[in-house]
């Protein structure tokens, strides 16, 4: 809840800055609870609930205490039965406790329309021919069709998804029982990866919801919720992402278990770094690069391999006077293999280079004994030669100009990394003509969803469009699941049909590429609503041309060779490109 | 990924390997007493007409009909080419009669405005970049009176400050014409920043008039005055980039008007 603020009388002839300031208690973490309606009543019954009747409060700071966690992080809601609970593939920023009632987990998914998504769209000629035959003659204009079946708003204007054919898609076959006292969700929420598996409410079902920062401070100071959360973790995730990791494929399978239990789990930044994005969007490079935090130091010994599960790391080295970005690290890459290699079975070799959390990054840390006693001896001789430290990091190197000003450091300090299809535009060969923005419009009922301006550097601009990310944030906190991933690694695309304008993906994304538009009907004229006559929106955003069969219009139109949708992780195309 | 360097080698080697064919099987059929000009005119038409496609691909960026980028190599090798056959058409013979001269004249602008635009839109993008901040040529109109605004607010604020009339006097005198003023039509081609430099200098002399809160306020117009620079050289150059376009695809639905005309007399007349 919002402090209430004073606003002192401003005093006649008086210069000092601050006496005129308007005055408010400083902000504190629980100013605005998960949820209003959690009662002292609710927090009791959650505590005597058996999950945390062993659950010791004296363990918990003064400052966090668990009944504060579980009263400002937490909410207990009730679903009814055939509710989706959880969908694959949303991004969650919650886990669930079964208080009552019991829930399945699907291992098998309904059909995409049955949970609220439209079905996957296919580009086609036809498609193509259809659409331009059928534009619209407005912008924006909206389509009747009505809301899916299955979707349902509830009174406080919470959308709420319903199955259609329960016993069908609930089958016991199909899918796993979950009862009372059990947790899930937990990995998508604390990990920030997708939800892999549908929960849909079996009968009438309470669950605590507690999010990510409450569960984080549980695990914190729980040593018993710890060790659970670390155990599913390891039991579901931890062996599939080690067993995908290059260097340790092939290993035999108790070699893996051997590497997993010795394994660590670490968290760096903020979990919610696009909001310290937008704060800091101003700041010096080098106090930015200062308040990253710091997870391994050029000079020290690498006492492990850091392997990035989620988010974005930077890579630097001291220069003189400053700290110059060597590159950068995404989800599977690894820190500090080299030097471990280089300084195994001679001297040791510290770290060639500076480790940094760019935003919120998830590690693993496998111990360097570990990797020295099961790893390495295993590899052959040219593997490990080729693992040796080079002289010179020549991957990034070309993306570095003379003369210090550094198209690598743009990216990384503007976070473009985090872009699957980033739209860069060569300045050099741009002639300003917006065939882009019109082939944009043309394909998306004349109105272009992007904006041909952004941040430049080094002669080339990133122009306002979804970047569809790795790390999409805008997808946290969809109340309808409306934004989405096509496929687990593919075009981040809303569903007009579900999209309530609601405008919390539009405000989560750190790059502002979505954009809200008022709705309009055959006549031009806006749409509003009947409660309030407000006009209704609907966030719209690229989707890169999914059901265009040449791929997205804006680089197809481009007659100058100037435009490329990048995947930021892929820097040899990148530096390539820039080098044409 | 192709460099534009090899890509541009390829094409032109390929261009030149065609015109050569073109030439000996011109000089062949002019041997062989064959009708070298209604064949080169048969093929001039068709080249014409593909070149004209191009526009048209522009107006379906859906339809998966290749990149407009393919489409703008395929067009201007072809360009040359086109060219190339006008001339073995004409077997270098100057025009005489009205058609002829009105037909060539159209031919020869349009081949010569293309050429000027694509020189234009390899040459001033790397200028505007160097330029300063790239902005949206509808929105410049709205900046630049946002530029007027804020600097006579200034002056303005300036006056009232200071009780001096030293930089309101400038503001009349320099500042807000050079506000108001828009670059010319061919500004970009003539290059050069003399206006700006002129406006700068002359801030810059009159600082010994200047109390030390006038001189952080020139500062500021010394800001907006950079920012004026830019957005002229950004409307400007924009301006001219799209401008050739304008000349360019008239003179090509003059010329295909021409061209029809042209044909259209030859069937009638050629065969009497």
């Amino acid at each position: 809840m919002a402090k209430s603020a004073s606003r002192p009388a401003i005093l006649p002839g008086s210069s000092a800055p601050f006496s005129q300031a308007t005055r408010q208690a400083e902000p504190e973490r629980w100013d605005t609870p998960f949820s209003k309606e959690m009662t002292e009543a609710d927090v009791n019954l959650v505590l005597a609930h058996p999950l945390f009747i062993t659950t010791r409060p004296e363990r918990f700071p003064p400052s966090i205490p668990l009944r504060g966690i579980l009263k400002n992080d937490a909410r207990i809601r009730r679903f009814m039965p055939g509710e989706v609970i959880v969908r694959r593939g949303d991004y969650g920023h919650s886990a669930f406790v079964i208080l009552a009632g019991s829930v399945r987990v699907l291992v098998k998914d309904p059909p995409a329309e049955q949970l609220g998504r439209r079905q996957q769209l296919r580009p086609s000629v036809w498609g193509s021919l259809k659409r331009w035959w059928q534009q619209p003659r407005f912008a924006e204009q909206a389509k009747t069709g009505g809301t899916p079946p299955g979707l349902r708003v509830g009174e406080g204007g919470e959308a709420r998804l319903f199955l259609q054919d329960v016993p069908g898609v609930l089958d016991p076959d199909r899918s796993i029982l979950l009862q009372s006292g059990e947790l899930f969700g937990e990995i998508a929420a604390l990990g920030r990866t997708p939800r892999t598996t549908t929960v849909v409410a079996v009968d009438e079902a309470l669950l605590l919801e507690i999010r990510w920062q409450g569960l984080r401070e549980i695990r914190n100071y729980a040593p018993e919720w710890k060790k659970e959360i670390d155990r599913r973790y390891r039991e579901r995730s931890l062996l599939r992402h080690l067993a995908e990791t290059p260097l340790l494929w092939n290993l035999p399978e108790a070699t893996l278990q051997l590497i997993a239990d010795a394994t660590r789990f670490e968290t760096f930044g903020e979990f919610d770094w696009h909001s310290a994005y937008h704060r800091g969007h101003k700041d010096d490079e080098r106090q930015r690069l200062e308040q990253e935090p710091v997870i391994a130091r050029e000079g020290d010994y690498p006492n492990g391999l850091l392997l990035v599960r989620s988010g974005f790391a930077r890579v630097s080295s001291r220069y003189n006077h400053g700290e110059r970005t060597d590159s950068y690290l995404g989800k599977g890459q690894t820190f500090g293999l080299r030097e471990i290699v280089t300084g195994w079975r001679a001297a040791h070799v510290p770290l060639r280079s500076s480790l940094r959390a760019l935003g919120y990054v998830d590690m693993l840390f496998i111990p360097t004994a570990v990797l020295e006693e099961h790893v390495l001896p295993r590899l052959s001789r040219e593997q490990i030669d080729a693992l040796r430290l080079p002289p010179e990091p020549a991957a990034t190197a070309a993306l570095h100009e003379p003369g210090g000003d550094s198209f690598l450091e743009f990216i990384v300090a503007q976070r473009f990394i985090n872009g699957r299809a980033t739209m860069l535009i060569d300045l050099d060969r741009c002639t300003r003509c917006d065939d882009c923005v019109r082939a944009c419009a043309a394909t998306h009922d004349n109105n272009p969803r992007f904006i041909r301006q952004g941040p430049e550097a080094s002669g080339v601009m990133v122009a306002s469009a979804c970047m569809h990310c790795v790390d999409p944030v805008c997808m946290i906190g969809c109340p309808t699941g409306a934004i989405y991933r096509e496929s687990a690694d593919g075009q981040v695309g809303i569903n007009p049909d579900t999209c309530i304008g609601c405008s919390v993906c539009a405000q989560s994304c750190p790059y502002g590429t979505i954009q809200m538009v008022a709705l309009h009907d055959e006549e031009g004229l806006p749409i509003v609503t009947e409660e309030t006559g407000a006009p209704v929106r609907r966030a719209t955003k690229c989707d890169l041309c999914i059901d265009q069969p040449g791929g997205p219009a804006c680089v197809s139109a481009c007659p100058h060779d100037a435009l490329l949708r990048a995947d930021m992780r892929q820097m040899d195309t990148l530096t390539a490109w820039l080098h044409r | 990924m192709t460099s534009f360097f090899t890509r541009r080698l390829v094409l032109s080697l390929v261009t030149a390997a065609v015109a050569g064919g073109l030439v000996a099987a011109w000089l062949l059929g002019r041997v062989a007493l064959r009708p070298v000009a209604m064949y080169t005119g048969w093929l001039l038409l068709v080249l014409l007409l593909g070149l004209t496609f191009f526009n048209a691909r522009k107006k379906l960026p859906f339809i998966p009909l290749f990149s407009a980028s393919t489409w703008l190599q395929v067009h201007i090798y072809a360009g040359w080419l086109a060219c190339f056959v006008f001339l073995l058409h004409t077997g270098g013979r100057v025009p005489s009669g009205a058609v002829e001269i009105m037909l060539a004249a159209a031919f020869g602008l349009v081949a010569a405005s293309g050429a000027f635009g694509l020189w234009l839109s390899r040459w001033l993008p790397p200028r505007l970049t160097r330029s300063g901040e790239s902005l949206v040529y509808e929105r410049i109109p709205m900046l630049r009176h946002r530029l007027v605004t804020e600097a006579e607010d200034i002056v303005r604020a300036a006056e009232a400050e200071t009780q001096s009339t030293t930089l309101g006097d400038f503001h009349v005198r320099v500042l807000a014409g050079y506000f108001a003023h828009q670059p010319a039509w061919l500004a970009p081609l003539a290059g050069g920043d003399a206006e700006h430099h002129r406006v700068k200098l002359e801030l810059e002399a009159l600082r010994r008039f200047l109390s030390v809160r006038e001189i952080q306020i020139a500062d500021q117009l010394a800001d907006l005055v950079e920012a004026k620079r830019n957005l002229d050289h950004q409307f400007a150059g924009q301006r001219l980039l799209k401008l050739w376009l304008f000349a360019h695809i008239p003179l090509t639905f003059a010329l295909l008007v021409f061209t029809a005309a042209h044909v259209w007399l030859i069937l009638q007349y050629s065969h009497r």
